[in-house]
């Protein structure tokens, strides 16, 4: 089985600070790939494991992909190779884009049987790129795939929705994106992180792809911290007899 | 001029709200409804002056089968704006439409139109920033959670009522099977009193601490990611956060939690917070109203004992 899984790298959130102006500094914030993806990158390794192939990584991203300890990072967790598409400058892809720098990515790859995406990735979240890509592509395409049984031409796969869960047959190729709980990302040993460093990376650019990706669906206006409610900020200490009778005087409508 | 918007829904909750919404957007409103043909009246009282409904699919198939008949719907009459409920059925769909319209599909925890965009504002980075675009494409996709917008049920109920006819096709995917989810079904978002529990807490057992409070108060448990992503203590849906629920409850009591901004992003529309955490430097007593310091194990029992 020939797997994708694909996966983005964006500052580490922790560590974005928060001016006074609300605006953010990514100055101490190192990139690393999301925390979802690794979900991609593990359910593409346990398929392997179980039935044989390869897990070939697909990332698009901007001159922070050039770092090789941040290639060596997700190739260790669980990869064969890495495919990189850079985009130019600092223009960042909307989902659509990134969509359609995937396709082509995925042409540049050859035949796959299964590709895979996390939940969503994890500066913008929007959980939708697995969709848009599996669209573009013709294939298809399922969202919030707790687990991936393969049997030959298809998988069997469990998907979580609000209220229940379904088990679907789903023909290959396909586009599957996870829900963060599909598996436990394994943590690379010294071995996985110095094997890393053999594995085939091929890297490619958005403009050789001929994708465009200078017009964007939706602009950016505006990426600030959110507006804190002033809150009264009552601080109690001490006795807990104490605290707890002034809690209840302050806020006993609340609790009774 | 006004604008098309076409609401898509699978629930009368989610119709009312989603259409109450698009007319307060100033927009002219019309809805989908998916396997829901009794949220009629819920998007009709809510200002829907089309309403197309779309049977339940035969038992194999999916609702995101629709999303072709959907992509033909809109691109024939006009729309401006497809606002989608921001369920896993929802996302897939709107995925599907937003590529089938040369577009990007966004979350919007606020949505605004002026005419010539469609703004929205999601939550960037785990809840450390606010991102705002303006979608510039033709046809902007957009999925909006419960309680974003709230229904008012004050329209004049008179939508012109059509029927999608075409049969749902997912070419490749079969449905087997439908179970309904293990465990507890919880809605965060519609509770009005919750209690977060967070690293805090030693072991699980002694989550009843919290419980005991919580069945006394009348509030739903809820808690941090690292308690459910970590130590699988709760079920993922009382999990607050970014990626989890976002909540607008009257009181939010937040016990061994650090207040990570991941974490209070999901809170901070809450009336009254109230914060228990034995580290007097964490950082959700910045951002509560009445800060306890000290340890849960004694002030818990207490609490609940003088509540009693």
């Amino acid at each position: 089985m020939r797997v994708i899984a694909c996966c983005k790298a964006a500052p580490e959130e922790q560590d974005i600070v928060v001016n006074g102006d609300g605006t953010l500094s990514f100055e101490r914030a190192a990139w690393k790939f999301g925390s979802y993806d690794l979900n991609a990158v593990e359910a593409g390794r346990q398929l392997v494991e179980q039935v044989g192939g390869e897990v070939i990584g697909l990332t698009v991203g901007g001159e922070a992909l050039a770092s090789a300890k941040l290639r060596k990072d997700i190739i260790s967790r669980g990869l064969d190779s890495l495919n990189i598409v850079t985009v130019a400058g600092s223009a960042v892809p909307d989902t659509l884009q990134t969509a359609q720098l995937l396709a082509a990515g995925l042409g540049k790859v050859g035949s796959y049987d299964l590709v895979l995406c996390g939940a969503g990735s994890s500066d913008e979240y929007t959980q939708q790129v697995g969709n848009q890509l599996g669209a573009l592509l013709g294939i298809p395409t399922l969202n919030a795939i707790n687990s991936i049984t393969p049997n030959g031409t298809t998988v069997t796969v469990e998907r979580v929705l609000e209220n229940e869960v379904q088990t679907l047959e789903v023909t290959l190729p396909a586009v599957l994106s996870l829900t963060s709980g599909a598996n436990t990302p394994r943590i690379a040993g010294m071995k996985d992180i110095l094997a890393a460093g053999k594995k085939e990376t091929t890297e490619t650019t958005a403009a050789a792809l001929g994708v465009d990706t200078t017009t964007v669906s939706a602009q950016v206006s505006s990426v600030v911290a959110p507006k804190q409610t002033a809150r009264q900020r009552t601080i109690l200490e001490g006795d807990v007899a104490e605290v707890t009778t002034k809690l209840i005087e302050l806020i006993g409508a609340d609790l009774r | 001029m006004s604008e098309n918007i076409w609401v898509v829904a699978q629930d009368a909750k989610a119709a009312g709200e989603l259409c109450a919404g698009a007319q307060a957007l100033g927009g002219v409103v019309h809805a989908v409804l998916l396997g829901c043909e009794e949220a009629t009246k819920a998007a009709a009282a809510n200002g829907a002056q089309t309403v197309v409904t779309a049977s339940t699919p035969a038992a194999n198939t999916l609702l995101e089968g629709y999303a072709d008949a959907l992509l033909a719907l809109f691109e024939e009459r006009g729309a401006r704006l497809v606002m989608v409920q921001a369920s896993t059925t929802g996302r897939l769909l709107a995925g599907k439409l937003a590529s089938g319209l040369h577009t990007s599909a966004l979350g919007a925890t606020t949505l605004a139109l002026d005419g010539e965009a469609v703004t929205v504002t999601y939550l960037v980075y785990g809840g450390t920033a606010v991102c705002t675009r303006r979608i510039i494409s033709p046809t902007a996709v957009v999925t909006v959670g419960g309680g974003v917008f709230e229904a008012a049920n004050a329209g004049a109920d008179s939508a012109a009522i059509e029927q999608l006819t075409v049969t749902p096709n997912t070419p490749g995917i079969t449905l087997k099977a439908t179970a309904p989810k293990q465990g507890e079904q919880v809605n965060l978002s519609a509770a009005k009193r919750v209690i977060g529990v967070g690293r805090g807490f030693g072991a699980e057992g002694d989550l009843d601490l919290a419980r005991s409070l919580a069945t006394l108060i009348g509030a739903e448990l809820a808690c941090s990611r690292p308690i459910t992503e970590g130590e699988d203590w709760m079920a993922r849906e009382r999990y607050i956060g970014v990626s989890g629920a976002v909540l607008k409850p009257d009181l939010y009591v937040a016990i061994g939690i650090s207040g990570q901004v991941q974490h209070m992003v999901g809170v901070n529309q809450a009336r009254t917070i109230v914060a228990i955490n034995k580290d007097k430097n964490a950082p959700v007593f910045k951002q509560a109203d009445v800060g306890i310091v000290g340890d849960l194990y004694t002030i818990l029992p207490a609490l609940t004992a003088a509540l009693r």
